[in-house]
């Protein structure tokens, strides 16, 4: 196990079994997130992504191999509060209100929701929904919905946080905006992070490393570091190394 | 979440149609209070069987003095068994979503209390329970399955993505169930109890029936039975229709203040549980299990009750009452006499019922102003006492076997009218428009897609259907006609012929699960030759 917070996968598997076929979704991965590194995880649809972060999560169960968050279980590290998650789809409680529904992992994870009325105030605010405290999912836009699901992954200060196509429903100048967002809490925190996007620009302005995935079966390509210096600000997306990077991205995405 | 919006937006119908529906509807209600007024005046039906409304109101009005006892017991007895046979619905239906074994070994609980026709069992209650208990044990049974179905259902149509938020954080089987699935299933749990309302005070005048105190509507209308008075029957069966017409109106305002879903309006009519994984002697001995828990139960609670042996039979007792006791044959000679004659009766009815049920629902494919205008009607008759108000239709019909045949043919033609009206208007669209854009004629429609994509809800009316028209039959025969099992029951409690009572009851209830289960055999092979899913 290499470090407190990081992220370790060893010649992990996971395959399913469908109608008289077998689907490989994950075949063989191995990848070391270092602690406070930061990592985005890109490729075709279908290519296990989600079924990585599932496994991460400890809500699915590899065929094989093993997965240390933080050198323990993944079960027992989201048990210790150690995750933080957004998945594709907001998935909210419609029948809870925005405070509501970022509070829901203080409340699975027993943490008194008093303590925390600031740091959910704060949350709300960062991803611009002041004034929505109260409001249903039912009400807000898909966009709107999204940014819940961000300030819900963000509400119990992970050390290791996993987002899924956070940004994916978000119009081109606020995920720009999101992305800074999300650059100085991940500053400010160093949670070990790894973002699955379809992005390549968000992914090379974001991550320390791209990794590039192929399918069928699902596997890692290529990854790309990403040796920018930080804070990125939002003139890097106009430099040629950016550009060059951008580049290097897409030939792995094209299976070079 | 999405879908939520999705079904707001879907059952906005236009303000002018609804407002166009309304008129229609009040002015065909006006039209047949009209048309049954100068029907009673006149006294053109049966001799004065069917009074006229006025006539109906001013009897009501001089019985004024009568009514509120008797329907303060009436509630009574509803309402506790509301409160206590939903309660254990919804905690046995937790119980049977988050353990799929408990679900399997508790499915022949579930069934036989499915299938057992209330009736059947209100003697025996009224003999070893006494007071209210019988009246409550009655109406918590009618209760028992709907929701207990509807909270199962409920629980495991939870939004999965919901659950992996949950389970991400760590979030254990207590934890799903407090933050995410019960709130998730209560729109369900409340349709559930919706349904449930009116089945509580059916089930409450139907042991009134059976006997045992003086007040409750139930006693009332077979107290008033012997009289030539119709318009007295009619007022207390409108009194009964409208207690469970209130019942309903006000758990459905509850689920619409608490939800904005959409309507359910009748019964799931299968039990959790059938998917069955893991070895196949486990499977065997749960099955067996199963089988064997009801009888259990049976047995476990005339133990704890304590009621004498005389007249509480066991399992045991029962086997010896019928093929063991001296007096065996002469048991089982009129066991058989009656059920020679209740079976056919069932079986016809149901038929029919079901066929007329088809027959309509088809016919409102190609002519959907059918449905348009018949669906309120179907719809408000799934919440009243129907069979309770079976003496008003001895009045009607007379005591020959007519009687039996139409109590059993409306019972069952209702439900399944509403089931298959229901399942052909969710027939896509889209299938439809296929062999339409070839120029299909509205039959050909009906022969290519309409008839094979209802095959799911003609077996869920089917099996909604059983327990129902046998309930019709022994209650017409008690009531009305005196043969076949239903009078025998009612022979037997006059003579204290307990071991009868109780053989009447398990036979009836043995049956009406048998042909539940052959209709759930025949229904698993059809669908699955077609890859079908069973309707719920
Ligand atoms: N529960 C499941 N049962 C069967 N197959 C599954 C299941 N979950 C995922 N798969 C299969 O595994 C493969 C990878 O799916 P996954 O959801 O991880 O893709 P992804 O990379 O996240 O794609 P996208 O970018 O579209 O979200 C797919 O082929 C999918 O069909
Ligand atoms: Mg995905």
């Amino acid at each position: 196990m290499t470090s407190q917070t990081g992220i370790t996968l060893e010649t992990v598997s996971r395959s399913f079994q469908g109608r008289g076929t077998v689907v490989q979704a994950l075949d063989n991965v191995s990848l070391d997130c270092p602690a406070g590194s930061f990592t985005a995880l890109i490729g075709p649809s279908g290519c296990g992504k989600s079924t990585m972060l599932r496994l991460a999560l400890g809500l699915d169960d590899a065929t094989a191999g093993e997965i240390g968050i933080a050198g323990m279980k993944p079960q027992q590290a989201a048990k210790a509060g150690l995750t933080g998650v957004a998945f594709q789809d907001a998935a909210l409680m419609p029948w809870r209100s925005v405070e509501d529904n970022i509070a829901l992992p203080l409340d699975v994870l027993g943490r008194k929701r008093s303590d925390f009325s600031a740091k959910i105030a704060e949350l709300i605010a960062l991803v611009g929904l002041k004034g929505f405290e109260k409001a249903l999912p039912g009400e807000l836009s898909g966009g709107m919905r999204q940014r819940v699901a961000i300030a819900r992954a963000l509400v119990t200060d992970p050390k290791v946080l996993f987002l899924d196509e956070p940004f994916g429903a978000l119009d081109q100048i606020l995920r720009r905006q999101m992305n800074l967002e999300l650059q100085r809490i991940w500053m400010e925190s160093r949670a070990t992070t790894l973002l699955v996007t379809h992005g390549i620009d968000e992914a090379v302005f974001l991550a320390d490393r791209v990794v590039v995935m192929q399918s069928r079966p699902g596997r890692i390509g290529r990854i790309v570091d990403i040796p920018l210096a930080r804070p990125r600000l939002p003139e890097v997306f106009t430099t040629p190394e950016f550009h060059a990077l951008e580049d290097q991205v897409a030939e792995a995405l094209d299976g070079h | 979440m999405a879908t939520e919006t999705a079904i707001g937006a879907s059952s906005g119908t236009t303000k002018g149609e609804t407002g166009f529906r309304h008129w229609t509807a009040l002015r065909n209600a006006a039209i047949l209070l009209v048309l049954w007024e100068i029907l009673g005046r006149f006294k053109l039906v049966a001799g004065g069987a069917l009074p006229a409304p006025t006539e109906v109101l001013i009897r009501f009005w001089s019985d004024r003095g009568d009514y509120p006892a008797h329907i303060l017991a009436t509630f009574q007895g509803a309402s506790l068994g509301f409160l206590i046979g939903n309660g254990l619905a919804i905690l046995a239906g937790i119980l049977f979503a988050v353990s799929p074994v408990a679900a399997r070994l508790g499915r022949g609980l579930n069934v036989a209390i499915f299938a057992l026709p209330p009736i059947a069992i209100s003697p025996i209650l009224v003999l070893t329970f006494s007071g209210m208990t019988p009246r409550v044990v009655l109406a918590a049974l009618g209760c028992y399955f709907v929701t207990m179905s509807a909270t199962v259902t409920g629980i495991s149509q939870t939004d999965r993505r919901m659950l992996d938020v949950v389970r991400a954080y760590g979030g254990g089987r207590l934890a799903l169930l407090r933050l995410v699935e019960i709130r998730a299933a209560l729109p369900a749990i409340l349709a559930g109890l919706r349904i449930a309302a009116p089945a509580a005070v059916l089930g409450s005048i139907l042991a009134e029936f059976g006997g045992g105190g003086r007040f409750g509507l139930g006693a009332y209308l077979i107290g008033s039975l012997g009289r030539a008075d119709p318009a007295r029957l009619w007022g207390i069966g409108l009194a009964a229709t409208a207690m469970a017409l209130i019942a309903y109106g006000i758990f459905a305002l509850i689920e619409a203040r608490l939800t904005r879903s959409t309507r359910a309006v009748t019964v799931a009519a299968t039990p959790p549980g059938i998917r069955s994984e893991g070895h196949w002697l486990s499977t065997i001995a749960i099955t067996l299990a199963s089988i064997a828990l009801p009888f259990i139960v049976w047995w476990l609670l005339l133990k704890v009750l304590g009621t004498p042996a005389m007249i509480a039979k066991t399992p045991a007792g029962v086997f010896d009452y019928l093929f063991l006791a001296p007096s065996a044959t002469s048991a089982q000679t009129r066991l058989l006499a009656a059920l020679g004659q209740t079976l056919p009766m069932t079986l016809i009815g149901m038929a029919a019922g079901l066929a007329f049920a088809f027959a309509l629902a088809l016919a409102s494919v190609v002519r959907p102003g059918i449905v348009r205008s018949f669906m309120p009607v179907a719809l408000v008759t799934q919440t009243m006492p129907l069979v309770a108000l079976t003496p008003l239709l001895v009045l009607l019909l007379g005591r020959g076997p007519s009687v039996i045949l139409w109590i059993t043919i409306s019972v069952t033609f209702f439900p399944a009218f509403v089931t298959l009206a229901q399942g052909l208007g969710m027939v896509s669209r889209g299938a439809l428009d296929v062999v339409r854009a070839y120029g299909a004629s509205p039959f050909a429609q009906l022969r290519l897609v309409s008839i094979p994509a209802s095959l799911p809800y003609l077996f869920a009316a089917m099996r909604l259907a059983v327990p129902r028209a046998l309930l019709g039959v022994m209650i017409a025969e008690w009531l009305a006609t005196g043969t076949g099992l239903g009078n025998l029951l009612n022979q037997s409690r006059g003579y204290l012929d307990y071991g009868m009572i109780w053989t009447v009851a398990v036979v009836s209830v043995l049956i009406s699960v048998l042909f539940y289960q052959i209709v759930i055999v025949i229904e698993r092979q059809m669908l699955r030759k077609r890859g079908m899913q069973p309707a719920a």
